[in-house]
């Protein structure tokens, strides 16, 4: 997932990843291709195409299959069979022209097959057509990680990307944090103005979260009214600075659906600067209870724990004013 | 088999009058010589595998680069050097013969 902030703009330049055995080719496609809103990179035999597509992450192949030592058919399965590559789209470029090998590589998983000498406008609309496609099944991706009301990642995305950021913090030991909100009493809202007014309210914290965060932060709707939000990089102790301010600024917002009635919000934050062994899970759970105590405690507060010390990073912050 | 009538006249590139071409139609002519002396030295020494992939490569660039006669020739040889099994190359002696003197007058 190339960003961490659901409503982030998918406009960008396309890279093109060439694998051909023939020089004349890469500055054929070089030129031909100069006015497309591409960047080509060349790679001149199949391993080191391999390898460019694992570190380069480009948009698509263009894949000669009659190559030597690696041929094209193998470079193709191996593009598949590797997690960070299989979605990559392939256009073999080629001059095979059997239906055998039509056959071969489009079960192998090219999506397109353009035979050389190639028709410039030909490989040019099938490159786009291509393209577009890729950006289509990417977005379909992204919608799928997306909270439809909020605008917020959903909470599969949150999973996935949890998981990822305690494995970050397992091989560098680099700090992390994470925050569970639950917005006060909000059944009421939705009880006394309801549904409309308590969806704006979801949206309104959804904005302030995303906007007090970093483009670093995973900020996720976790279900109903609980939020969560991811900090990878950041120690429990800022990580509750952060948790304040969204809670401050929460807690003096004006409602016109409804003025006299405030909005608060409780949050339990936990963190760690060090490496731990503990399950994504069990790391969750304890910032469950974390949150269950700010809850407990009279809401509309932030409690920040230690998740291995379980030692609380800071007193509970002051209610400015109780919730209703 | 292609039919090359006249075999005195240069060959342009259909892209000559490209002004996005033109310096890579003269670069591409200008390493044909090598290209040739790689074929000739892989069929004087045999080399079937070595020269079906010069002429497969030669078939894939050509017409790209505005010669599609060359694409025509090399696939040709390429094809009769695949169904020559592992015989001796002479039986490629004609559309050697012919992809070489088209090689000969390319010009941009």
């Amino acid at each position: 997932m190339p960003s961490t902030q659901a409503n982030e703009s998918d406009e960008r330049r396309h890279s093109v990843l060439v694998i051909d055995d023939s020089e004349d080719v890469h500055r054929l496609l070089q030129a031909r291709l100069r006015q497309e809103n591409i960047t080509l990179l060349s790679a001149l035999d199949g391993a080191t195409g391999l390898a460019m597509a694992e570190q380069e992450a480009p948009s698509l192949i263009l894949l000669d299959l009659d190559m030597p030592d690696l041929d094209g058919f193998e470079v193709l399965r191996q593009l598949k069979e590797t997690t960070s590559s299989r979605d990559i789209p392939v256009i073999v470029l080629s001059g095979l022209h059997s239906p055998a090998d039509k056959v071969v590589a489009f079960d192998l998983g090219a999506v397109d097959y353009v035979t050389k000498p190639f028709d410039l406008m030909e490989l040019r609309v099938r490159l786009r057509a291509a393209l577009r496609m890729s950006d289509l099944v990417e977005m379909l991706g992204r919608l799928a990680h997306i909270d439809g009301l909020t605008g917020l990642w959903n909470r599969a995305h949150f999973d996935a990307r949890w998981n990822e950021c305690i494995a970050d913090n397992n091989r560098h030991g680099k700090s992390l944090s994470v925050a569970l909100f639950d917005l006060d009493h909000f059944k009421s809202i939705n009880d006394t103005y309801g549904h409309p007014a308590g969806d704006a309210v979801l949206q309104s914290f959804a904005k302030l979260v995303k906007r007090v965060c970093r483009v670093t932060d995973i900020a996720c709707r976790y279900g109903g009214e609980e939020f969560a939000l991811i900090m990878p990089e950041t120690s429990p102790a800022d990580a509750a600075g952060v948790c304040e301010r969204i809670r401050q600024e929460l807690s003096e917002m004006h409602w016109p659906a409804h003025p006299e009635r405030k909005i608060t919000v409780s949050i339990g934050v936990t963190g760690t600067e060090q490496t731990v062994e503990i399950a994504p899970e069990k790391w969750l759970d304890d910032t469950d209870k974390t949150l269950y105590r700010a809850k407990k405690g009279g809401r509309n507060q932030v409690i920040a724990t230690d998740i291995q010390s379980g030692n609380m990073i800071q007193q509970p912050s002051q209610p400015t004013q109780q919730a209703a | 088999m292609a039919d090359l009538s006249d075999n005195q006249t240069s060959i342009r590139s259909e892209f000559a009058d490209d002004p996005d071409m033109q310096d890579l139609v003269l670069e591409y002519i200008n390493k044909m010589a090598l290209r040739v002396e790689k074929m000739t030295a892989a069929y004087e020494q045999g080399e079937r595998e070595q020269l079906i992939r010069l002429a497969h490569q030669l078939k894939g660039s050509g017409g790209g680069y505005g010669f599609p006669i060359l694409t025509t020739l090399a696939g040709e040889l390429e094809q009769t050097l695949l169904n020559l099994g592992e015989g001796g190359l002479d039986q490629a002696a004609e559309p050697f013969s012919a992809l070489l003197d088209v090689c000969g007058r390319m010009a941009a």
